[in-house]
């Protein structure tokens, strides 16, 4: 096999890299909204402070925390892909033109959603579970 | 610029075209046609007299509320009246208005000859038509929807709304819901596998971007109101307890749902005005839209955001503080990609060749009026300010800042613009300029003040008020403002009026526009385009090599159309686009049988209606004889 | 075979620029697309009803189903599930058929989704006669959200139903073969669907209650 030649799995497999660049911060953002959320709200409106055995506070925390380093993982995914299909995208070459286009919208996006997540993630560090 | 983008008409290949596309003007084909164009402008007049009556609703009541203790209307009326005005605003006005654009503009804009599913698109339409119908001749009988526009659980339960007023918006929505789903997902798919050779994402115009943006938020978002719809309806007549707290349901249960809709609804009313103003300038500023990356950014991450901020609208309810902190992370935040946009518009016309014509001022009008909106946005998701001034009349200020400054300011700059196109006539500019400016300052007049009568605790939706509370000076200049603001619109409509009647004919590209649209005539062909464009850059009409191709190419024969790959627009081949056809009307008319059969407690009618719509369905997907060979059939376990 | 330098794993050759831009997904068909986004909408609408059905339970206090009735019946629960998951594997078998040009496997295929289609609706009618005695529609909220998700779900094995009789019509006139078989993923990809979902309400509505 020749060694330049990319094997149909690798193909596969970059192409949803890419989708991961793209997408994986918003991804990771709305587990962490729907997971945090959820746990806070309906734990607390069930007038409990722990969810089978672990303190909310904690399952909350970890809903933070988890997604947050997916959407950093994500972050890293698009800079590399960035950096890599730009520097290969010609003059008139719609795919790899698209591919960069994608690597940058990924790049700015998780950049957002990692702050987001972050500026969610530092209220735990002020409020208790169930204050209102 | 005088590169020749069209074939000749005059070529044989172009009149045998011009024979399998021409649609002979009579009734059958004013029911039956499929064109995009048509059905469009049909979306934009609809769509237009909605929003004149909605907009009467609102004079009538600024009317009532120009000086304390009026009694122009009854209070009754006057819940009517905001009802309606706001629910015909957001749901009959707004989105179909842009749907209207975009069914005009996206295939154009993409260099295709129809959407992907244009009997559809029919069908769209008329049941737009349908609902849009059934909720105004409610207002005019009397029992029109007087719960507000969110219509919150337990007053528009029973049994404290008896009477069909909610039934007429819980089954109304229900109705258009699948009118707005239907179109979303033919933009989706149209901008999928529709687009010109050659059109990668990355080449994709900001309109198409923005159209698509949004019908992915109402395939995520209009589920939502449609449960919320159904729940409503099933507790109303058939005593379901979904949001009755006496028996195990919940009031809040609407909110929660109706505001996973509502927020992402905002933004499927002013993404599409946000992929207007971003047409709109390069053609007055004479170049691109600055930074296109970040502004496909920001119409993406508004699209996905914009389902997280929905408990912003309940900070007033109670929750706790913590799971509020990740909503209002969201809310904040949100103003990025929209400020994003902001800078990416003055960026390019700062660095451009400023051309002021009236599209390029509503364009400005609407940056200006929405910079204000979002100002006082930002003020919401502060949850301390927020408790203060909900449901006052800063909170009506604030949304009609983002609502009519967002999305009717860009929309009159898109009706100014797209007019050549629309119609094939030049408007009068000097009527254009006198509309903006009644239009710009008549709004202002009119909601600058709520903010301030809202500030001095002036209540919303009160039908009239006492003298003496410093609010009587500010509520008479806002329905002074309201009238400037009508005769500006109404200039407005003169002014589309005039130009179809005696305006001079339209060159097919007036402003020197970079998009596909202007590479055909004005109006289009019924078949958009002889030659598919293949496309070479972002800016295909200001680019040498597109438009050679344009002018060079081959004619695509026959009533057919071409499919390209989803992400890089590789050409995949011809299809044949489906022909006019009645079915989508009939099925339309079956639906509307179903609603008013619910409606009217006849189920009877509905379900017989609901038969009539499955056999009209049945009939419409029904696929085409084919002998074996066509087929592709296998003979004695041979694989063809 | 001659000797050369092992190729770079994986991971390697897919962060390669060429890699990254592999166009994906590509080549399906515009009625492949709209049934998708159906689908995706659809879904949604049962992700909210069953996060109706949790919200409303979790605010309802200890008991649920509430006090006066039972915890849901499992046997014919289980009954239905037997007969509608599997019901996605003659499709599939089908659809694979008529890609390969041969129209009775399609028509095999179909016939026996259709069959255990209509089981599955028997057994829920049959169901909902024993439970109409003891609880109904406007009992309370849990009768409110049983009866209309379930309903709702049998309301889609219904219209599935429709569209896999009217698939086996049109197989039978002779329309489709290797070359032409668009309406048949389509119609299969929504028969997955309102199998799938069946799954997600039997865990929420039948098993949860019991745990
Ligand atoms: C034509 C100029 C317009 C005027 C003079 C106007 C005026 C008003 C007034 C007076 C109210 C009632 C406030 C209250 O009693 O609480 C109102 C409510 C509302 N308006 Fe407008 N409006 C206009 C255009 C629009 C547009 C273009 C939209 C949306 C696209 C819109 C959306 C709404 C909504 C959603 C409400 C709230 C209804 C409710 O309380 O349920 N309005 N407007
Ligand atoms: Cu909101």
């Amino acid at each position: 096999m020749d060694p330049t030649e990319t094997s149909p799995r690798a193909r596969r497999v970059g192409g949803g890299l890419l989708w991961f660049a793209a997408l994986g911060g918003a991804l990771s953002w709305t587990v962490h909204l729907f997971v945090a959320w959820a746990t806070d709200e309906l734990a607390c409106a069930s007038g409990h402070t722990t969810l089978a055995g672990f303190p909310v506070k904690g399952v909350v925390t970890i809903g933070v925390v988890l997604p947050a380093l997916v959407a950093a993982a994500a972050l890293a995914t698009a800079w590399l892909a960035w950096r890599r299909t730009s520097a290969a995208a010609g003059e008139d070459d719609p795919r790899m033109g698209r591919a960069a286009l994608l690597a940058v919208v990924g790049l700015a996006a998780n950049t957002l959603f990692l702050a987001i997540i972050i500026a969610g993630g530092v209220s735990l560090l002020v409020f208790s579970a169930c204050q209102r | 610029m005088t590169v020749q983008t069209e074939p000749d008409q005059r070529r044989p290949e172009v009149a045998e075209l011009e024979h399998a596309w021409h649609e002979r003007p009579s009734l059958r084909t004013w029911l039956s046609t499929v064109d995009h164009k048509r059905i469009g402008r049909r979306y934009m007049v609809t769509a237009g007299v909605f929003f004149a009556i909605a907009g009467v609703d609102a004079i009538i009541m600024r009317t009532q509320l120009s000086r304390p203790n009026n009694g122009l209307v009854t209070p009754e009326e006057f819940n009517q009246l905001f009802t309606m005005h706001g629910t015909a605003m957001i749901f009959l006005f707004a989105t179909p208005m842009f749907f209207g654009f975009g069914n005009f503009l996206v295939p154009l804009m993409v260099g295709a000859r129809d959407m992907a599913f244009p009997r559809l698109n029919a069908f769209g339409y008329w049941v737009f038509l349908g609902a849009g119908s059934v909720m105004f001749i409610s207002q005019f009988a009397g029992a029109a929807p007087d719960g507000g526009w969110f219509a919150y659980v337990p007053l528009t339960d029973r049994p404290y709304s008896p009477g069909r007023n909610l039934d007429v918006y819980a089954l109304g929505l229900l109705f258009l819901g699948v009118s707005t789903t239907i179109g979303a997902i033919n933009f989706i798919v149209t901008a999928l596998k529709m687009r010109a050779p050659g059109m990668s994402l990355n080449r994709v115009p900001l309109f198409v971007w923005a159209m698509v943006g949004t019908s992915f938020m109402v395939v995520f978002a209009l589920p939502a109101l449609n449960l919320a719809n159904a729940m409503l309806f099933l507790d109303r007549r058939f005593g379901t307890h979904f949001f009755d707290p006496t028996h195990g349901g919940n009031s809040l249960l609407w909110q929660h749902l109706f505001w996973v809709f509502g927020h992402p609804d905002v933004y499927i009313i002013v993404m599409p005005a946000l992929g207007i103003v971003s047409s709109v300038l390069p053609g007055f500023c004479r170049r691109g839209v600055a930074a296109y990356p970040l502004m496909v950014l920001a119409l993406v991450t508004i699209a996905i955001i914009s389902f997280g901020v929905w408990v912003h609208h309940m900070f007033a309810t109670g929750l706790p503080f913590l799971s509020y902190s990740f909503f209002s992370a969201a809310s904040t935040l949100i103003t990025i990609p929209s400020g994003i946009q902001i800078f990416a518009w003055l960026a390019t016309m700062l660095r451009g060749r400023i051309i002021a014509g009236v599209p390029f001022l509503f364009a400005v009008g609407f940056i200006v009026n929405f910079v204000l909106g979002g100002f006082t946005g930002v003020m919401f998701a502060m949850t301390v300010f927020d408790q203060q001034v909900t449901d006052s009349y800063f909170v009506v200020a604030h949304f009609h800042y983002v609502l009519f400054g967002g999305a009717v300011f860009p929309l009159l700059a898109g009706v100014y613009y797209w007019l050549p196109k629309f119609t094939g006539r030049m408007f009068h500019n000097g009527l254009g300029k006198w509309a903006f400016w009644l239009v710009f300052i008549g709004f202002n007049t009119t909601f600058f003040p709520m903010h301030v009568s809202g500030l001095l605790g002036m209540p919303r939706r009160v039908y009239t008020y006492p003298t003496g509370l410093g609010w009587d000076p500010w509520n008479l200049l806002a329905t002074i403002g309201a009238y400037v603001l009508a005769l500006g619109l109404i200039l407005v409509a003169t002014g589309v009026v005039q130009a179809i009647r005696r305006g001079p004919a339209a060159p097919d590209d007036p402003w020197g526009a970079d998009t596909l649209e202007w590479a055909t005539s004005s109006p289009p062909r019924p078949y958009n385009f002889a030659v598919i464009p293949q496309v070479h850059s972002l800016h295909p009409v200001w680019d040498e090599r597109s438009r050679e191709a344009m002018a060079t190419g081959d004619v695509l024969a026959g009533h057919r159309a071409v499919l390209t790959s989803e992400l890089d627009g590789d050409r995949e081949g011809p299809v044949e686009m489906p022909e006019s056809s009645l079915l989508p009307f009939a099925a339309a008319l079956g639906l509307l049988f179903v609603v008013l059969g619910l409606l009217w407690g006849q189920y009877w009618l509905a379900v017989l209606a609901a038969f009539a719509v499955f056999i009209t369905l049945a009939r419409w997907l029904w696929p085409p004889h084919r002998t074996p060979e066509e087929a592709g059939v296998a003979r004695e376990g041979r694989a063809p | 075979m001659t000797a050369s330098p092992p190729p770079p794993g994986t991971l390697r050759q897919a962060t390669r620029a060429d890699a990254l831009a592999t166009e994906m997904p590509v080549g399906r068909t515009r009625g492949w697309w709209g049934m998708v986004f159906l689908i995706a909408t659809e879904a949604t609408v049962f992700a909210l009803l069953l996060g109706s059905y949790f919200y409303l339970r979790f605010q309802s206090g200890r008991h649920w189903p509430p006090p006066g009735i039972e915890k849901p019946e499992l046997t014919k629960a289980i009954i239905m599930t037997i007969l509608l998951l599997p019901s996605s594997l003659p499709v599939v078998w089908a659809e694979r058929g008529i890609r390969r040009g041969q129209p009775w496997r399609l028509r095999l295929g179909l016939s026996l989704t259709l069959i255990q289609g209509l089981l599955f609706l028997s057994v829920q009618a049959s169901e909902y006669a024993t439970n109409l005695k003891k609880f109904t529609i406007t009992t309370d909220v849990y009768g409110s959200l049983f009866y209309a998700t379930t309903g709702f779900h049998g309301f889609h094995v219904t219209i599935g139903l429709v569209m896999v009789a009217w698939l086996l019509a049109a197989s039978l006139r002779g329309s489709f073969g290797a070359r032409h078989h668009d309406r048949v993923t389509i119609v299969a990809l929504y028969w997955h669907f309102v199998d799938i979902v069946w799954a997600f309400i039997f865990m929420s509505l039948y098993l949860s209650p019991r745990l």
